[in-house]
Parts: C-alpha cells; sequence; structure tokens
C-alpha cells in the first residue's frame, strides 16, 4: 500500500515538473516566432513609411517654401515624380543633432546644422516641423518612433595641404563604399577681397575644373594666395549621375563674425547678426562689415550671382547688442531656386567668408530628423537612394514600436 | 513503479512530439526577419544613376567604352559597402522568340550571398523618337471647328506687344491638332460670312470654337452687322446691339466664344469702318463700347431681349489691383502637365467675372482655369442650358486677366474643357530600347 502511494506520488510530481517544462518550451517557440513576425511586420511599415514620405509632397504642396504648417507630411519635390526631394521642405524639418540656438535679437530659437565654422544652417522654430508633428501627420504618434537621416552619397572633403603661397588643398570624393575616380571636379574660389576697415568686403570668384585620380583625389594649387588671405572654396564632384558638393573655408576673423538666421521660407528673409550676440564670449566687440550676395548653382556646376536689389541688407554693418538692443540686418533670398548665401565680412580689419546653403542640397547638408534609436529594442531599417535638387543623397529611416511587443521577453 | 515508468513513457512522447514539432517550425534567420528592401534600393539606385541620362547614354555605348568603368565607380561609391550588387545590359529585341540579350554585366562580387533581390529599368536610347497623337474635339460628335479671328482690317487692345495676327499663330500651332478643321479668319468680311451661317471651307459650323485675338475688342464686319437696329444702337450710339448680336449668333450655333484677356467686348473694332475714330486710348479704327457689350453679348446668348446696360460687371478678387492674383484651378495644373502647356500658375485678375452671371443668365461652369475668389471667377468656361432645357446652347470662355495676354492659358482653358486625349507612342527601332537589372545582395552577418 505504502509502495503503491510512493508510486503515485512520484508519477504525479514527475508528471507535473515534465508538463511545465514542456509548456516553458513550447511557449519559449511560439514566442520567438510571434517576436519574428512583429519583426517582420516592423520592417514592412518601414519601408512603408519610407516610401510614404519620400513619394509625397505633402499637403499643401509648397508647404517647404511657405511658413504654413503641413496637414500632409510628405518631403517629395513637388515639381518632380519619384524620388526627388524637396529642399525646402528638408530645410523645414528640425534637426535632433544640432545644439539649438538662442538668439535675443529676435528671442527665438533656431534649429542648428552647422558643419564647421562658418558653415552654418540656422532656421527659426517657429518655421519648423518637429518630430512630434511630423508623427501625428503620418499617423503613427506613440505607436512607432522613427529617425528619418538624409545624408549626401558622396563626401567630398577639403583640406588644406599648403597654406602659403601658393595655396594647395587636397579634395578627396569618396562614396558609400567607394572613392570616386576619375570623377569631375568643378570648383568654385572665392577670395575676399579687403577693402580696409570701415567699410565692407566683396569677393572675387574664379571657376574651373579637374578630375580625381584613381584614389578620388585631386591637389589643386593658387598662386598669390598667402596665408593671411580669407578665402571660401566650393567644389561639386560627379561622376556618371552622382553628384557631391564640399566646401572649405579659411578666415582671419573667427571672434567677431556675421551668423545668418532663416526668418521666413515664404518671404525668403534672412537676418545677419553679430557672432557677439549669440555666444556673448569676451568684451563688448567692434562692429562687423559685410557684404551678402547670393549664388545659383548652375547646370555646367558654375555658380552664377544672382541680384538682391530689392534687398535693403546688401551691405552693411551690424553692432553687438548693448544690453537689450540687438542689431540685425535683414536680406531677401531673390529666388527659391537653391543656391548658397555668400557673406564675406570684415571687423578690425580681419577678414572672413560665412557661406549658408538656401536649399539644403546647394552645401549637400545633411539632415537628422526624429528620435534617437539608441537603446531601443528592435530598430528596423531602410534606405533609399534620392535625388535633391540633382545632389545624391541616400534616405535612411530607423523605425521601432513604441508599444512593446506583449510578449515575455 | 508501474505508474512512474508510464510517466516516463509520456515524457518521452511528449519530447518526440515536442522534436518533431521543431524541426516543422523553422524560423528564419534574423536577416530574413527584418530586411532591407533591396528591391527599393536596386530602384532608386538606377533611378540616381539615370537622373541626368548618364546612366541612359552608357548603356548604349560599345562594352568597351570607358564609361561602363565609371558606371561601375558610381555604382560601387552610391551603395553601402555591405551590399554587393551585379548589373546586367539587355538588349530588348522585336519579334522572334528570344526578348532579351545580354549586352554587359558588372558586378563587385562572385555570388551575391544567401539572399538577394532585383529591380529592372527601362531607358530608350536618344535615337527613339516618341510620337504623340492627339485625339481630335468633334471626333466623336459634332462640332471640332476652330475659328481664329485673324482679321487684318481689325486691331487689338490690351494684347501690348503681341499683333493680334502673331497670337493667331500661335494660337493655331497650339490648338489645331486638336481639331478636326482650325480656320483663320482673315477679315471681317470672313467673319459676316459665317455670322450668317456660310461656311468658309467647308468646315462644321455647328458647335465651333470661335477665339477672338484682338483682346479686349472684337472685329465688326461693315455693312449689315454694323447697321442701326442690328448691330447699331442708334439711341445710345452704341455698337452694344452688335454684341447682343453675337451673343445670338454663338446660342443659334452653339458656339464657344473665347475672349482671351480683359474685360470681354469692351470695343469694336474695323479699321475701314472706324477709319477716323479711335478708342478714347488713342487707337484708331477702333470705338469703345463699354461694359454694355459683355452685358447685351449675355443677354444675347440668355435669348433675352435687347437692351442697353452699361452697368459695370467685372471686378477684382483684391481691392488692390496690384494684388488680385489668382491661382490655376487643381484641374487646370494637372492639364498642364498632361498637354505640356505651362504659363505661370499665378496670374493678375482685375477684370474677374462675378459668379452673379450664372443665374441671371443660366449659365454652368463646366471648367474653371483659376481658382474662384471671393465670387470672382477669373478664368472659366461658362456652357449656356435655357431653363427647361438639357442641352447646351453657346458657350463664354472668358479670362478676366490684365495685360498682356499669355496665350498659353487660353490653349490650357480650351483643352481644360474638351479634354482631347493624347495617344502617345513610340517608333521603336531595334537597339532602341534596353534593359537594365541590377541585382542587389547582402553580405556579412546573419
Amino acid at each position: 500500500m505504502a509502495g503503491s502511494t510512493i508510486d503515485h506520488l512520484v508519477s504525479v510530481i514527475v508528471f507535473l515538473g515534465a508538463i511545465l517544462l514542456f509548456i516553458s518550451l513550447f511557449n519559449q517557440t511560439l514566442q520567438t516566432a510571434i517576436l519574428y513576425q512583429r519583426h517582420r511586420n516592423l520592417a514592412s511599415k518601414c519601408s512603408d513609411l519610407l516610401d510614404n514620405m519620400l513619394l509625397n509632397p505633402g499637403i499643401p504642396t509648397n508647404w517647404g517654401t511657405s511658413n504654413c504648417t503641413p496637414t500632409g507630411f510628405g518631403l517629395q519635390d513637388p515639381e518632380f515624380t519619384q524620388y526627388k526631394l524637396s529642399p525646402f521642405s528638408l530645410m523645414r524639418l528640425r534637426s535632433s543633432i544640432g545644439e539649438p540656438v538662442y538668439y535675443p535679437g529676435t528671442k527665438t530659437y533656431y534649429s542648428n546644422i552647422t558643419m564647421g565654422f562658418g558653415d552654418y544652417l540656422l532656421v527659426s522654430f517657429t518655421q519648423l516641423i518637429d518630430y512630434s508633428t511630423a508623427a501625428k501627420l503620418l499617423g503613427i504618434n506613440n505607436t512607432y518612433g522613427f529617425q528619418l537621416t538624409i545624408t549626401p552619397v558622396i563626401t567630398v572633403s577639403i583640406t588644406e595641404t599648403h597654406s602659403g603661397n601658393p595655396l594647395t588643398l587636397t579634395i578627396t570624393v569618396t562614396g558609400k563604399g567607394f572613392p570616386l575616380s576619375n570623377a569631375i571636379v568643378s570648383y568654385c574660389f572665392l577670395t575676399v577681397v579687403e577693402k580696409g576697415g570701415q567699410s565692407s568686403p566683396s569677393y572675387s570668384s574664379s571657376f574651373d575644373t579637374s578630375y580625381t585620380d584613381e584614389k578620388g583625389s585631386v591637389t589643386l594649387n593658387f598662386q598669390n594666395i598667402d596665408a593671411t588671405k580669407s578665402y571660401a572654396f566650393i567644389a561639386y564632384a560627379h561622376l556618371s549621375g552622382l553628384v557631391g558638393v564640399g566646401y572649405h573655408q579659411r578666415v582671419t576673423a573667427d571672434k567677431r563674425y556675421i551668423i545668418p538666421f532663416v526668418e521666413s521660407f515664404e518671404d525668403r528673409r534672412v537676418i545677419l547678426a553679430h557672432s557677439y550676440d549669440v555666444h556673448n564670449f569676451g568684451p563688448p566687440e567692434s562692429a562687423v562689415f559685410f557684404n551678402a550676395t547670393f549664388v545659383l548653382l548652375t547646370e555646367d556646376f558654375t555658380l552664377r550671382e544672382m541680384p538682391m536689389e530689392n534687398s535693403i541688407g546688401k551691405i552693411g554693418k551690424v553692432n553687438y547688442g548693448k544690453g537689450v538692443k540687438f542689431e540685425y540686418c535683414p536680406v531677401t533670398i531673390p529666388t527659391y531656386n537653391p543656391g548658397i548665401l555668400v557673406i564675406t565680412y570684415q571687423s578690425n580689419n580681419e577678414y572672413g567668408v560665412i557661406l549658408m546653403p538656401w536649399g539644403i542640397n546647394s552645401m549637400a547638408f545633411p539632415i537628422v530628423f526624429g528620435d534617437n534609436p539608441f537603446g531601443k529594442e528592435w530598430v528596423a531599417t531602410d534606405i533609399r537612394q534620392v535625388i535633391v535638387s540633382g545632389i545624391a543623397y541616400q534616405a535612411q529611416l530607423a523605425l521601432w514600436s513604441l508599444e512593446g511587443y506583449q510578449v515575455i521577453s | 513503479m508501474m505508474r512512474t515508468i508510464e510517466i516516463f513513457l509520456v515524457i518521452i512522447i511528449i519530447t518526440g512530439a515536442f522534436i518533431i514539432s521543431s524541426f516543422f517550425a523553422v524560423l528564419p534567420q534574423p536577416r530574413q526577419v527584418s530586411p532591407l528592401n533591396l528591391r527599393r534600393l536596386a530602384f532608386t539606385t538606377l533611378q540616381t544613376l539615370d537622373v541626368d541620362y548618364d546612366l541612359s547614354e552608357t548603356v548604349f555605348k560599345l562594352p568597351n567604352d570607358l564609361s561602363w568603368d565609371e558606371l561601375q565607380i558610381a555604382l560601387s561609391a552610391c551603395l553601402p559597402p555591405n551590399i554587393v550588387y551585379n548589373l546586367t545590359v539587355y538588349e530588348v529585341l522585336s519579334g522572334g522568340t528570344k526578348l532579351y540579350c545580354p549586352i554587359r554585366s558588372i558586378s563587385n562580387a562572385e555570388s551575391l550571398g544567401i539572399g538577394s533581390d532585383v529591380s529592372s529599368y527601362l531607358v530608350a536610347s536618344s535615337n527613339v523618337t516618341f510620337s504623340v497623337i492627339p485625339e481630335k474635339i468633334g471626333e466623336h460628335g459634332g462640332g471640332g471647328t476652330l475659328y481664329i479671328l485673324n482679321c487684318s482690317d481689325a486691331n487689338g487692345w490690351w494684347i501690348t506687344g503681341y499683333t493680334a495676327q502673331s497670337l493667331a499663330e500661335d494660337l493655331y500651332n497650339l490648338l489645331s491638332p486638336y481639331f478636326r478643321a482650325t480656320i483663320m479668319v482673315q477679315n471681317t468680311t470672313q467673319l459676316g460670312k459665317i455670322l450668317n451661317g456660310t461656311a468658309l471651307q467647308g468646315e462644321n459650323l455647328q458647335s465651333a470654337v470661335i477665339i477672338n485675338t484682338v483682346g479686349e475688342a472684337v472685329p465688326i464686319p461693315a455693312g449689315y452687322y454694323a447697321s442701326s437696329g442690328v448691330g447699331y444702337d442708334t439711341g445710345h450710339s452704341s455698337y452694344a446691339r452688335y454684341c447682343y448680336v453675337l451673343g445670338q449668333k454663338v446660342r443659334q450655333y452653339n458656339w464657344t466664344w473665347v475672349s482671351i484677356v480683359g474685360y470681354p467686348l469692351y470695343y469694336v473694332s474695323n479699321t475701314g469702318l472706324f477709319q477716323n475714330e479711335q478708342n478714347g486710348w488713342g487707337i484708331y479704327g477702333m470705338r469703345q463700347v463699354g461694359p454694355a457689350g459683355l452685358n447685351a453679348f449675355l443677354r444675347g446668348i440668355d435669348n433675352q431681349g435687347y437692351s442697353f446696360n452699361d452697368q459695370w460687371i467685372t471686378g477684382s478678387p483684391d481691392n488692390d489691383p496690384q494684388l488680385s492674383s489668382v491661382s490655376l484651378s487643381a484641374e487646370a495644373k494637372y492639364y498642364c502637365n498632361y498637354y505640356g502647356i505651362y504659363p505661370s500658375r499665378y496670374q493678375t485678375a482685375t477684370r474677374a467675372l462675378p459668379d452673379s452671371i450664372l443665374t441671371t443668365y443660366n449659365l454652368t461652369v463646366t471648367s474653371y482655369i483659376f481658382n474662384k475668389v471671393n465670387n470672382w471667377i477669373a478664368g472659366a468656361v461658362y456652357r449656356h442650358i435655357a431653363v427647361g432645357d438639357n442641352k447646351i446652347t453657346g458657350s463664354l470662355f472668358a479670362l478676366g486677366l490684365t495685360r498682356t495676354a499669355d496665350i498659353r492659358l487660353t490653349a490650357l482653358g480650351l483643352l481644360c474643357d474638351y479634354k482631347p486625349r493624347l495617344y502617345r507612342s513610340e517608333y521603336t527601332a531595334n537597339g532602341t530600347s534596353r534593359l537594365v537589372v541590377l541585382q542587389l545582395g547582402l553580405v556579412g552577418g546573419v
């Protein structure tokens, strides 16, 4: 009797243990399968969402060149079809990476894409579409998080290998996975023409073309440019439909300079402010005299100056802010064609040049828009090759679920 | 002891079931769970390479041309390093059983890994001739005749910078492919003939379109149509009555009268008839009718009795004429692309018609060329449908824009309304089309 009871007890305990073990094993397999399904669904969603962003211009279609908040989110250039994006819609996306800049002159924060000294894109927060608005417009608010990264396919890096006379610049052109050998490099060399104190400097420009070697590099020499001369160099590299942009400046005045802020897309208004008012460093600084010019990129990759006759602030000076009084000059960009605002400046006989893209493509600025995917449980990504006003970019979307996976991890 | 053995037997059975089910429940590799959309990436890569038609040019070059190397460099440069590719170009053959013949293939790896996807892109040689055959208006029904008033004995107003003859020529080039017959009305005598119902070249007079190229003026034939009680209102010393007759003729023959700019029918013009008269602004051969002309025309088209009414009815969508900007309607913008006519999307309108004319004269708008702003219609096709009737009896297409006339808007408006189809065709010859196939694969990882 006792033996039979023990037999029953042992068998029931072993049976229950085995059942629990198998339930756990089967459950794990099922959970993995469900997770895989959800991840696959996320990847499909990512691909669809990326196409949705890139293949429609948004509502209204011209929201990139107006000050309105769109009622439909899309980045396609309304003048084109396929994967061609509007350079101005991209400019209106609030950058996730640069630290916003506060300018007390307008009491406004500005989204900051700065690619080094003198290469600024600062857009007023009042003009920008933020991540939360975009998520709502895309219908994924609180369900998915995303980060859209739009980076140029071609990187044109420029280094100064000899600063004296002759000035020597080495241009290296690389793609995402390969150097761009035998590419045509069309370049523009802008030198600041010094006109003495209390006057605004102008610039002179020269254009030429060259070819990269098998490593994707080319070395250029510029005569009569000594180490004290300020200049800007803009290069367009192109090969078999791929076009990339690079730029480099040298300035002698890096304490007092001009900072351009995009104030209004609809009015094409940019304000030029004294750097002291933004950084507020050191003692009160001297006035900065400037000369603003807008140059367009033509089809043969040369830059053509476009007059800004209607602009009252084309040539002028700005003082640093005294107390609550801030001084800035507005300029009006004459067109919605992408180009570069070139601002030569002088302060205390020190010179420099500032470049600001009008249209994200003209200086191949990258855009990072959205939340940070770091630390998210599972992030699906997808990429597309896109064109932004002739410049090759790669659009990458990272997408993750905000609703969890409702399984035991 | 027996129970314990049985339980172990059950465990063995369940273990077997688990192993067997696990064998069939094969989970995909992680890479396949969350894949890159290689098909789309391949397609967009091909589009990027062809943005300036570089790809189209390269694939038609000889296989040993240097451009192929450049294409390979560009392809390698624009794809991420972990992606391998194979690009193959095929000749598209016509006739025979073989449709595609490989021309050249470039690749950066021997194999494309465990998974790959492919996109194709058809390119045409620059030697290909594309042709477009438009459907003729009137081909499947009545009408189909376009009269362009090219009267050498009439002067124009608000067509500054152009002559009526140059505008007529441009209109002919733009619109004649879409009509069965296009007749240039060379003088006011010929205009008189068609008003009398006489065809000039055996064309179908009924349901024709008449474009008045002299702007705010309208050519008037001397003689009968300028005579008192027919075209001349003796009581008011005005040719508004001629405009009334025009309205009646438009109704009678179901014409579409087109006013290309400004205030319609504001002047009458005949250099012989008004040899010593000017329009008030120094243009001889012309006489002012004023707003009475349009009012009389609208009464004529609606079959109302003639009465002289010189009340100004047109206006600006904005009180400030400088701000009277109107924009092309969505329909017009669509047809800009369809017909390849691209006038400026924004125009200044100071002679827009009020929407009250729709009820006063039984008009129905069939096509808005510009968006309506504050009850003002800057450009539209008005069709007259009499009360109790269901058929159209006469139409007016008025562009109430400020000078100078943009003739493309006239063409666009008519095409928007008639919507003739375009039959696109391609004269293909051997070797004019090639298929580019790009296959992408991922390397590394699992």
